[in-house]
């Protein structure tokens, strides 16, 4: 089996377009979460997003960024991103074993909403050329492919929430059964369109205040958008070119809850960190920090704490365990894949980026959930908890490089 | 020549070129366009003159006939500027006559 590591990250998140910007936020505990611009509020209740700001397509050739919805220019510019950062000049041999898998909740939401607007609300006769080529689920990932040139497996995971996280692990088990050489993974999402925050408005699970977990005071989510790609390869790759190592990711779980479409299980998410354990071949004691999947509804949170509790027994009091969405808000299909840099980063700091936005403690979510403030730690081995709607659940385990 | 002028206005919008690089012999692919361009174009001339040109991509190039946009013509039968000029002259003077 090979060792895989993790020694390119890019991304375009709400709190900015470099890695070292998204990590100061995330360290100082800075939200992304700002009132909407990038799109009309006046028929929304919901004035809150985490969006991404300042992100110029012109850094595409026109005639490629005119092909793309709005997630897939994430994609892309967060996979430049991770190939610049990890120093790899891709031969053709490589192309042809390097594999591309993207996560993704549901399409080009930008183009599918535009189109509508045309179709249903303007009574035009014709959409654009290119809806179907924007909007198509795997549009992202194939862009990814095409801009990079890769030309191993690809495909694009969809499974809400925990999109990335599936992503990850599986270009991970791919690397580490010798199936490719080298992957580009991660994910992408861009839902900050009328009609989708329309349909999670609808659903009930939007706050109006931010996005506070863990806190007694928690209202819900706020959506978020953006996308972060990491670039994995071999560990002996990696030492033999003399590459920065973020971490090692070192295990994958998963598991189905089989319950409820929206409401997430303490049994189904226990199950998949302890399939991730198994899978990393570690005990609950090696786990110094989890990066929660902590939404901030008041629901997740509670079960959540339920799981940790359920699968590190005694071990849950000492275990450091916080969320980035206070900062980076929800980005649904891509959020697996920032909190999985979060981690990577966590771990090549020795820093436990806070729970921003703490305001008081819930007897309910009793850990130790870092509040506000970072926290510099000796981390040997990190975890990072996606649990989607639907009850599809993805954990990634990854180590000290 | 009005509606012809207009078509070439459009061309070299869609294809970001000088206007007075086509003439009627033009051939679209001298001018690096692709399928997606040319189904761009088609797009850009429904909207502008609100006509329906009905070219499929890949289909029989034999029973293409551009003059007349007829369902199923090809998308190799708009090969030249002056293939779109006439097909859309025809959809135009159609539309007149109804």
């Amino acid at each position: 089996m090979n060792r895989v590591v993790v020694t390119g990250i890019g991304v375009a998140s709400p709190v900015g377009l470099t890695l070292d910007k998204f990590w100061a936020a995330l360290v100082e505990g800075r939200s992304g979460i700002r009132p909407i611009t990038i799109v009309p509020t006046d028929r929304l209740n919901t004035r809150i997003a985490a969006q991404v700001d300042d992100f110029d397509p012109a850094c595409f050739d026109p005639k490629f960024a005119h092909q793309l919805d709005r997630m897939s220019r994430f994609a892309v510019y967060a996979a430049r991103e991770a190939m610049r950062d990890s120093g790899i000049v891709i031969s053709e041999e490589l192309a042809l074993e390097t594999a591309t898998i993207i996560g993704n909740g549901a399409g080009g939401q930008n183009t599918l909403d535009d189109s509508y607007l045309r179709l249903y609300g303007q009574s035009a006769p014709r959409v654009h050329p290119l809806t179907v080529p924007r909007l198509m689920g795997n549009a992202a990932g194939s862009q990814v492919s095409i801009d990079l040139g890769l030309k191993g497996p690809g495909w694009t995971v969809t499974s809400a929430c925990a999109s990335a996280g599936h992503a990850i692990g599986q270009a991970f088990h791919m690397l580490r059964s010798g199936q490719v050489t080298m992957a580009v993974t991660g994910g992408t999402e861009a839902c900050l369109t009328v009609g989708t925050i329309k349909g999670w408005e609808a659903l009930r699970v939007l706050t109006a205040d931010t996005c506070r977990p863990f806190s007694r005071t928690r209202s819900g989510i706020v959506l978020g958008e953006g996308a972060a790609m990491f670039v994995l390869e071999r560990r002996d790759d990696a030492v033999k070119r003399g590459a920065r190592i973020y971490a090692e990711l070192t295990g994958f779980g998963m598991s189905t809850d089989a319950v409820d479409i929206v409401a997430a299980d303490a049994g189904g998410a226990s199950r998949a960190m302890t399939a991730a354990l198994r899978d990393a071949r570690l005990a609950p004691g090696d786990i110094d920090y989890i990066n929660a999947h902590g939404t901030g509804t008041p629901l997740n949170d509670k079960t959540e704490t339920e799981a940790i509790r359920r699968t590190f027994g005694a071990d849950a009091g000492r275990l450091a365990v916080s969320s980035s969405k206070a900062v980076l808000g929800h980005s649904l299909g891509a959020a697996g894949a920032f909190e999985f840099a979060a981690t990577a980063l966590a771990l090549q700091t020795q820093t436990i980026p806070p729970t921003a936005n703490f305001q008081e403690p819930d007897p309910d979510c009793a850990l130790d959930v870092v509040p506000n403030v970072a926290r510099a730690a000796p981390l040997r081995h990190a975890m990072s908890n996606s649990f989607a709607f639907g009850g599809l659940n993805a954990v990634l385990v990854a180590s000290r490089a | 020549m009005q509606v012809s002028d207009d078509v070439k206005q459009v061309i070299a919008k869609e294809l970001k070129l000088p206007v007075e690089r086509l003439t009627d012999d033009t051939n679209l692919g001298d001018l690096g366009a692709e399928s997606l361009d040319v189904i761009e174009i088609v797009f850009a001339l429904e909207e502008k003159f609100d006509i329906n040109i009905t070219v499929k991509m890949g289909a029989d190039p034999a029973t293409a006939n551009a003059a007349n946009a007829s369902p199923g013509t090809d998308l190799s039968a708009l090969t030249t500027v002056g293939d779109i000029c006439r097909a859309v002259q025809a959809l135009v003077d159609a539309k007149a006559s109804k």
